[in-house]
């Protein structure tokens, strides 16, 4: 790989920034149409009872009311992500589910109009006996939450490689723990929002999404729309971290009431509706044993692991996979056996996290550690024994080709004297490590790929059409930086256009960590093969040789003579005389196994590769309070290579901030199926006071597929950094943890439990 | 409702407006001036994103209602341009990297705008304080703070 | 997220504030900083048919000494309070509960006052209607029983002030003029013990001015929070210490803070006899983000810390 380049691996200025600082950006509940209604939800109060009956009429009598609707209003199609899943029909007409389920919706003139609207609709329900705990929910006779889910287990993941019993026997230390984690709130900083027009036939939508491609399949599936009929358009997404990828009842809402109304609607829901009816992150309970060799290698694992996963499927299979996956994709398993169960209960929907699973994770992670200490060992040499390395496969099958988690380990581990550290800690203070790898990508059917149409104009400026999603993370400069560097065209000079329905192809989104890997590629090829044709053209026009000319600032010359030069946009014309304008396409797939299924066939390539991270928490204890502090933070990840390092930091940095510091502080609290901090007061976002100093170091590992040698950025850390607390508390307090966040009364209990306290 | 006479200046604009007496002045802004910067995230004054300065005080503009700004100097993030040049923080925030998603961005660098005028050097510790009062659900604030102190540095030597 | 309807109205001085009182037939809060009052119209926990807004009253925005006292008008913010240099050098506890309070920006909009006569919290309270009315109405919003304490007939609401625990252990006073004249109370007995109605106040009374003996104390203010900033207290203690004596009062646990008296400050006993009698007088409740069990410790723990630091001037 050529190191020589232009832009790609610089820090450069994001081309979305500019508007975003000046309030020009805009995202959905700042668009306003002509004629544009409002619409408010009306929610279940309930968290199961059946529907009698629904009546809307007094609704519409209300002056400046022009349409409501309630599910006798759609077609009653109940979508699902995959064939087996389907039982989500976002507004039901049998039962609701969940407190704050959608049952009814109107669009008026204002907001107040509205409100007055919702008060008039009338619902008869016959409430249901209703379940709230996982494990109540799969006892026999329990409330049965949909009818084809037995004991209301949703998903059963079983994956059983080796001789797991076999294994534990001759294993020198067994351990078995259990580790608790309460469901965090996505807590993006923009609330859902979403306006839908229907005219001559057309349906328009924006929201904030991941996908905007599967859901315009959703919603044309729902609406009984040919699928070109439902257009998803692009607009700034205020963060998403896993909470918009699927197609939510808001946006059926918003349609059908454009539909019935004629006119745009726009839906903006309140930071509490955000939290209790959009998505939720699962509770977990994982059981965790551990069968090791004397020397530290791990020789089996046995999981049995609970998901509350609320009132539907949302990502089901793959919520209850992903945990066990990038915990593989890390180390060394030989005999593994996972028992995976998502349950239904009557709370919110559960959707897929970028911080998924830190019950599981940190679980395993600080389980490692105590093991090490008991065999004597060093946690870096235990993580370095059992860490996969490039060629290997991981107990699934899935194929490494580039991995730096050993000089992930390495490096953070001695920027911050991690071993002396954690061999001798002193009083309540201590250090942890937590390590990971990320699929970049996962198997979404053809939805797997990405592809780019790219144009130069004959101002030499470019256009990139693309259906690949930022919702913050920076994947739009990070596609136009990728095009710059081939096309030798400054950012500036390259203009944008994804995350269209109606003009960009499929693309797997923003949620499979696939948008650097997948997107930015299939930009590279498209450019590619633009610059080819560039290059031919100037190669005649520069009397070069092809392989002789480079491209840069907008102008094609001679490498061996860089005074020999012509503008692209020369070239571009030229094109145009010839009738044939320099444009490319590219697309890029990733080297998949189709055949794997999440439940069916849990083996094969799992993602066209990986990325690989450790993080090292240093935290202090304070002995009466139990309130844990945390100096600093190191994380290392392997990102292939940094195309903007500036952004892959920032993904570190918010990482360190929504898995690291929220293992102390975030957790959704719930009475019963009442969610009691649907705020942003009393859900614990960290603050700039509570973060640590942050040390992020980027490895390369130049993936031999990736663009430029790229993988995904940042998710690692949002996948390690809660292990590193968890570890670090270990270390300080000789305690594993048992349940997260590690608030200040879980770690006075901790304190306690070591002093023999009772109570 | 009858409506309420409210006169303001609004980035170095005089405004009068008839408005409801329950009206936010968040709401004002976004649906009768059209200026969307101040964003609306929780609406209960919890994360700092509609947050304006009025007559040099940072405000959640979700609290205040409109009448309350009667006579009152305003400064949103569209006003912050002068002649057409970025303000130092818009500059700093854009170099920095602290802009992610964007939707924290304009009340973030609202909060800091009135830090500066009342504080031509602060220190690391005053910034972190200061932007504590809103929420950024994407940087870990490292790239903020940095972009403050930078803007800081150069307002103090511009 | 809008308002429900009501009328704005603006005083121009205090007896202007309770004639439109009167006018509105009681009907009518009075606004300062509207940052506790604006969030709890918002959630439709107040419904009033007028605001009155006393951000114009010149006097209540003036610190002034008077009669060995320093008098601050309610309405002076929180932030102008701590950068107050008399504040300063007499009343430390102050100073730290100031910058314990909330977060910078809202303690550049929420006033001495308001912050006092703030409402109480709780996990089932502060929530919306729709919240609510699917939960079931709970004792303080006139339903017949507690949604926290299962059967119990006393609310549970937290009085989350940080402030009002630094000013009882200074002894401060509060000045009220209503419909039925001026008065001045220990701030102590404004509370009424039941947390739906925490403040002994008579209808239209405007707070209009804070009393604190002007004396040279020593003090601290212990907060537990998950969070640095922005959140309310988990509890509070407040210990201000002048000739040797301690006032300690303890907030956030129920709907009044309690003040307790030690003698001698360097009398250990005595100081953990206060710790342990607070930490027992405590009854919290599952209605905060940590554990009740855990929150009654703290009582303890952090009025002794408290007083540890007071008596090494604030050392931390």
């Amino acid at each position: 790989m050529k190191d020589d380049l232009n832009i790609v691996g610089k820090r450069v200025v994001r081309s979305d920034s500019l508007a975003k600082v000046t309030g020009e950006a805009r995202y959905t509940a700042d668009l306003t149409f002509p004629g544009m209604l409002v619409a408010k939800v009306l929610r279940s109060p309930y968290p199961h009872a059946k529907i009698v009956g629904i009546d809307v009429s007094k609704a519409l009598k209300v002056p400046g009311v022009k349409a409501a609707v309630s599910g006798f209003d759609s077609y009653g199609v109940k979508w699902g992500v995959f064939r087996y899943t389907q039982d989500h029909a976002m507004l039901h007409t049998d039962k609701v589910r969940y407190i704050g389920e959608d049952v009814a919706a109107v669009a008026a003139v204002d907001e107040e109009t509205a409100m007055e609207a919702l008060s008039r609709i009338k619902v008869d329900y016959e409430p249901l006996p209703a379940v709230f705990d996982p494990f109540e929910s799969m006892k026999d006779g329990a409330p049965q939450i949909h009818e084809q889910y037995k004991n209301n287990i949703n998903i059963h993941i079983n994956i059983d490689v080796g001789e797991v019993d076999r294994a534990m026997e001759k294993a020198y230390l067994v351990r078995e723990d259990t580790f608790k984690a309460a469901g965090e709130a996505y807590a993006m900083m923009e609330p859902y929002a979403v306006v839908a027009s229907f005219k001559n036939g057309y349906l328009d939508l924006y929201m904030p999404n991941a996908g905007p491609h599967v859901r315009a399949k959703a919603l044309s599936n729902m609406l009984k729309l040919p699928l070109n009929r439902v257009r998803i358009r692009h607009i700034n997404s205020g963060g998403a971290f896993g909470g918009r990828s699927e197609v939510a009842p808001g946006d059926l809402v918003a349609s059908l009431l454009a539909i019935k109304s004629g006119r745009p609607v726009k839906l903006v829901l309140s930071r509490e509706e955000n939290a209790t009816s959009s998505r939720q992150v699962h509770d977990i309970i994982a059981t965790i044993k551990t069968g090791m060799k004397k020397d530290g290698t791990i020789l089996a694992k046995d999981y049995k692991v609970i998901y509350d996963g609320g009132a539907y499927s949302s990502t089901g299979p793959i919520a209850t996979s992903i945990p066990f996956y990038v915990y593989e994709e890390c180390y060394r398993f030989p005999n593994v056996r996972y028992n995976g169960y998502r349950v239904f209960t009557n709370k919110g929907i559960r959707g897929m996290y970028g911080c998924h699973g830190r019950a599981f994770l940190a679980g395993n992670e600080a389980q490692m550690d105590v093991m090490a200490k008991e065999l004597g060992l060093d946690p870096v040499d235990v993580r370095l024994k059992n860490g996969l390395k490039s060629g290997e496969m991981t107990a699934t099958k899935s194929k490494i080709t580039s991995c730096g988690l050993k000089e992930t380990i390495m490096t953070a581990s001695e920027k911050t004297n991690f071993r002396k550290r954690w061999a001798k800690p002193s009083r309540l203070k201590g250090v942890g490590m937590g390590c990971v790898a990320i699929m970049c990508g996962f198997p979404m059917g053809f939805r797997s790929g990405s592809s780019c149409y790219v144009k130069i104009n004959d101002d030499g400026q470019v256009t990139l059409v693309t259906g690949l999603v930022d919702n913050g993370q920076g994947n739009e400069s990070m596609v136009i930086q990728v095009a710059s560097e081939v096309l030798g065209v400054p950012m500036a000079d390259i203009n944008l256009v994804n995350a269209d329905t109606e003009v960009t192809n499929l693309d797997p989104g923003a949620y499979s960590q696939a948008a650097a890997f997948v997107g930015a590629n299939a930009v590279r090829v498209a450019c590619e093969n633009a610059r080819e044709k560039i290059v031919a053209i100037a190669a005649e026009k520069l009397k070069v040789k092809v392989k002789d000319v480079g491209l840069k600032d907008g102008s094609a010359y001679s490498l061996k003579n860089p005074d020999k030069k012509m503008p692209i946009s020369w070239v571009v014309r030229e094109a145009f005389f010839r009738g044939e304008p320099i444009t490319g396409t590219g697309s890029f797939f990733p080297n998949i196994d189709f055949e794997r299924e999440w439940v069916t066939r849990p083996w094969g390539q799992m993602a066209g590769t990986f990325s690989f991270g450790t993080s090292i928490a240093e935290v202090n204890i304070d002995g009466e309070t139990g309130k844990i502090t945390m100096p600093r933070f190191t994380s290392a990840h392997d990102c292939g290579r940094a195309i903007n390092p500036m952004a892959v930091e920032g993904q570190m940095e918010g990482s360190i901030q929504q898995a690291g510091v929220a293992a102390i502080t975030e957790g959704n609290l719930w009475d019963g199926g009442y969610l009691l901090n649907p705020n942003l007061l009393e859900y614990k976002v960290p603050l700039a006071c509570d973060m640590p100093d942050m040390d992020t170091i980027i490895v390369s590992s130049r993936d031999p597929a990736g663009p430029f040698g790229a993988k995904e950025g940042g998710l690692t850390v949002r996948m390690n950094a809660y292990s590193a607390v968890a570890c670090a508390v270990a270390n300080a307090t000789g305690e594993l943890f048992s349940e997260l966040p590690l608030t200040p009364d879980r770690v006075m209990k901790m304190l306690e439990r070591k002093k023999g306290v009772k109570g | 409702m009858k409506t309420i006479k409210v006169s303001f200046n609004i980035n170095n604009e005089d405004v009068a407006l008839d408005v409801r007496p329950y009206e936010t002045l968040l709401e004002t802004l976004r649906e009768r001036l059209f200026l969307t910067g101040a964003k609306e995230a929780c609406g209960l004054g919890a994360c700092g994103a509609c947050t304006v300065v009025v007559n040099g005080i940072p405000l959640r503009s979700c609290l205040v209602l409109t009448p309350e700004v009667e006579g009152a100097t305003i400064t949103t993030v569209e006003g912050l341009r002068e002649d057409g040049k970025l303000h130092p923080l818009q500059e700093t925030f854009m170099e920095k990297g602290a802009v992610q998603c964007g939707f924290c961005t304009s009340g973030m660098i609202m909060t800091a705008k009135a830090l500066l005028d009342r504080k031509k050097k602060p220190t690391k510790k005053e910034i972190v304080t200061t932007i504590s009062s809103n929420i950024c659900r994407c940087t870990g604030y490292k790239k903020i703070v940095e972009a403050v102190e930078e803007a800081a540095k150069r307002m103090a030597t511009a | 997220m809008i308002l429900p309807q009501f009328e704005y109205r603006r005083a121009r001085s205090v007896a202007d504030a309770v004639a439109l009182y009167k006018k509105e037939k009681g009907k009518a809060l009075y606004l300062a900083g509207g940052t506790d009052l604006i969030p709890l119209v918002k959630l439709r926990l107040q419904a009033p048919k007028a605001v009155i807004d006393l951000k114009g009253i010149e006097d209540l925005r003036i610190i002034a000494s008077r009669g060995g006292s320093l008098s601050v008008g309610a309405n002076v913010t929180l932030f102008d309070l701590k950068k107050d240099p008399v504040i300063a050098a007499h009343f430390p506890v102050l100073i730290e509960s100031l910058e314990a309070t909330a977060c910078e920006t809202l303690q550049m909009r929420g006033t001495l006052g308001g912050n006092i006569l703030q409402g109480t919290r709780c996990l089932e309270y502060n929530q919306s209607l729709e919240w609510r009315k699917a939960r079931g109405f709970c004792l303080k919003t006139g339903g017949k029983e507690c949604n926290v304490v299962r059967g119990a007939k006393t609310c549970f609401a937290n009085y989350c002030s940080d402030n009002a625990p630094s000013l009882i252990s200074l002894g401060a006073q509060l000045r009220f003029t209503g419909p039925g004249g001026e008065r001045t109370v220990k701030l102590e007995s404004l509370f009424t013990g039941d947390a739906r109605t925490p403040f002994a106040m008579e209808g239209g009374e405007v707070l209009t001015h804070i009393l604190i003996p002007l004396k040279k104390t020593k003090g601290a203010y212990e907060k537990l929070r998950v969070r640095e900033s922005m959140d309310y207290p988990l509890v509070g203690a407040a210990v201000s210490v002048i000739d040797g004596k301690a006032r300690v009062c303890v907030g956030g646990v129920g709907g009044a803070p309690r003040l307790y008296v030690i003698g001698d400050i360097r009398d250990a006993a005595a100081v953990r006899d206060v710790a342990e009698k607070a930490s027992a007088d405590a009854k919290p409740v599952a209605n905060a983000t940590v554990s009740p069990v855990y929150r009654k410790k703290m009582v303890g723990t952090l009025v002794k810390r408290a007083v540890r630091r007071a008596l090494a001037e604030g050392k931390r």
